[in-house]
């Protein structure tokens, strides 16, 4: 059966080509789109882990992490000097990560931090941050780059930049009397790391003249200890790495409660899963859409199945007179209906693959998209058969028809 | 003996039609005769053989084909008896264009246990069985490959002949098979559907409007003065 089937298809080859490539066009949307949906999620939870909390002035859970990870909105607030202090004395913290936000070099965010953003920050598994050249800041004219600045401005190791005050891309007001120099690249990370630019602390509040250099400090004779001088005011968020993690509800109890500032401590995890939610109708608007493709591609299909019955009245005359019944026929139709939907299944992934391989960093590139060809996932299984089914469904209707001339025709077909 | 094909009384009408098209009082065709079935467009004709082929069901106790009342049979028991002991010739466009000459000749055994059946106790192959047909029939082997769609009309009347023959089934109708051949080929064509009816002892039921054929058949029948319906039809 499936062998006459196939002769048959083969017999009409240009229009079960024809069907067979609408479906597998579709099932490539369909499953791109899939892909782009899940690893998209995926990137999104893998820009940042190990960090327990994330403290940040009094905001919103969402714009804090916005602001801190992905470097994305301006916090209209700051958190002092003094509360940072505070927060390294909780007990139960294993490290901090400073953060002060604001400025840019040509549109890229510069992250004010410590060297302790190196040495703690995790992404993706659990991965630190490597460097691909050069090292961590030594002093505070020094910069690190993301491996994504570095390769659109061209800038490597030793190399200057200056720092401009607001986010934009071009700014009013350059730092130009303090340029800094590039001490390190990191590796690429395909998280917002790629595209941020890393100053020290005291490199930001120099150019701010929030920080005086020591030696350039008028009361220098004064014996102030150096350590008290704050590098710089304020800052716009802080990553705690804690001891043990049951740790950080209680903490972030404590913290949002703090007596000394309004603050706010969020758990990067759960932000992260609640900000993605909010994405959930864009995800479902694009879901739908392909599966829409789908269906347009099996409609096609049906509409060239009910085509091709007319022609065929003689082949299913035959067909009756060697006796095959009447359900014999309805087989055929439906296994037809199967073979194409197969094939197309089979070429679409086969396409989707080829995509991906010889396309996907031309992908990345252009819009950003970072897709991989990881195996096909359970869900795409699903998706898969699913399309199977709905063919086996409509193809129903074109079998039906065929059942009911078989019957009526029998052996004598009125040309 | 045994009788192959007997009308009793046999009237069949299409539903909705309120006279009879068929009316045929008692037809008897013994087992290996080979009959020749004559009428005129409209007299019945493919309604009959579509009846004796089993398309059709008649009412109980009017037809029955190799002792089994068609009346009596649903409709899959029907399409069973055609596949294993029916072999069905049409006038024109016998194949499947897409297979070649071989595997329509095969095809008769697809839904056909017995004929497969017969085969193995003739201790021969689906395959060696199709090829010794059609060569026969006189078709070479090369044709024999060849996609039924590329071969002459008169071979593919050939062909079609040999996929009803295949598995020796116990009768043969061929519904006008030579109208779209010249006569040297007709002639041709009926005296080796003859032999291999002969050496298979199969009834042949031959339907034609050709009234140059009625020396090659022992037997006539005329349609039109056998069936009593006055309705008409095709």
């Amino acid at each position: 059966m499936i062998k006459l089937a196939l002769a048959s298809l083969w017999n009409r080859r240009t229009s079960a080509w024809l069907t067979v490539l609408a479906i597998s066009i579709s099932v490539v949307l369909l499953l791109g789109v899939e892909r782009v949906r899940e690893q998209t999620k995926d990137n999104f939870a893998n820009t940042i882990s190990g960090t327990d909390l994330i403290v940040g002035p009094r905001t919103g859970s969402t714009q804090l992490l916005l602001s801190s990870v992905f470097h994305i909105g301006a916090l209209n607030n700051t958190l002092s000097w003094e509360s940072y202090t505070e927060l390294q004395q909780l007990p139960g913290v294993a490290w901090h990560i400073p953060m002060a936000l604001g400025d840019s070099v040509r549109g890229f965010p510069v992250v004010a931090t410590t060297t302790d953003f190196f040495d703690h920050f995790r992404y993706g598994d659990k991965q630190p941050l490597r460097f691909l050249s050069g090292q961590a800041f030594a002093d505070e004219t020094h910069a690190v780059l993301g491996a994504e600045v570095a390769a659109k401005l061209g800038l490597n190791s030793g190399d200057e930049l200056v720092v401009s005050h607001g986010s934009g891309g071009t700014s009013f007001s350059d730092h130009d009397a303090h340029p800094f120099r590039v001490s390190g690249v990191l590796a690429r990370t395909g998280t917002p790391t790629d595209v941020a630019v890393y100053i020290p602390l005291a490199g930001l509040g120099l150019v701010h003249g929030e920080y005086i250099r020591a030696d350039e400090r008028p009361d220098h004779e004064h014996d102030h200890d150096a350590a008290d001088e704050p590098p710089v005011y304020t800052l716009s968020a802080v990553l705690l790495g804690l001891e043990s993690k049951p740790l950080a509800l209680r903490l972030q109890r404590q913290i949002n409660t703090y007596k000394g500032e309004p603050l706010t401590a969020i758990m990067p995890g759960m932000a992260l899963q609640e900000f993605w939610k909010t994405l959930r109708l864009f995800e479902q608007a694009l879901l739908a859409i392909s599966v829409l493709v789908v269906a347009t591609g099996l409609l096609g299909m049906l509409t060239t199945l009910l085509a091709s019955l007319r022609e065929r009245r003689r082949e299913m005359a035959v067909l009756r007179s060697v006796g095959a019944g009447p359900g014999t026929i309805f087989g055929l139709l439906i296994s037809e209906a199967l073979l194409l939907t197969f094939f197309g299944v089979a070429i679409g992934v086969g396409l989707l693959y080829l995509i991906i391989v010889l396309g996907g960093t031309a992908i990345q590139d252009t819009i950003g998209i970072t897709l991989s060809a990881t195996a096909i996932t359970l869900n795409e299984w699903y998706l898969m058969a699913a399309i199977l089914i709905a063919a086996g469904l409509l193809s129903l209707f074109p079998a039906w028809r065929a059942y009911r001339n078989a019957l009526a025709d029998g052996l004598s077909v009125k040309l | 003996m045994g009788s192959c094909i007997t009308l009793n009384n046999l009237s069949f009408s299409w539903p909705g039609a309120r006279t009879p098209l068929l009316s045929i009082p008692e037809l008897s065709i013994d087992q290996g005769e080979r009959v020749l079935l004559r009428g005129p467009s409209g007299s019945g004709k493919s309604t009959l053989l579509s009846l004796i082929a089993g398309i059709h069901a008649p009412a109980p106790g009017q037809l029955e084909v190799l002792g089994k009342d068609l009346g009596q049979l649903n409709q899959s028991a029907r399409d069973r008896l055609r596949a294993n002991e029916i072999g069905y010739i049409f006038q024109q466009f016998n194949l499947l264009p897409y297979l070649s000459a071989r595997d329509n000749v095969m095809l008769s055994c697809q839904f056909a246990p017995a004929r497969r059946m017969r085969l193995q106790q003739q201790h021969t192959t689906r395959e060696a069985a199709t090829g010794q047909l059609l060569d026969h029939l006189g078709l070479s082997r090369s044709h024999q490959q060849q996609p039924a769609h590329q071969l002459s009309v008169g071979q593919q009347q050939r062909v079609a002949a040999a996929r009803a023959l295949l598995g020796s089934p116990a009768l043969i109708i061929a519904d006008e098979p030579t109208s779209a051949l010249d006569e040297a080929h007709r002639d041709e064509f009926v005296k080796l559907l003859f032999a291999e009816c002969e050496q298979q002892n199969t009834t042949l039921l031959f339907v034609s409007h050709d009234a140059t054929l009625d020396r090659h058949f022992p037997r006539t029948i005329e349609l039109t003065r056998l069936n009593q319906a006055t309705g008409g039809g095709t």
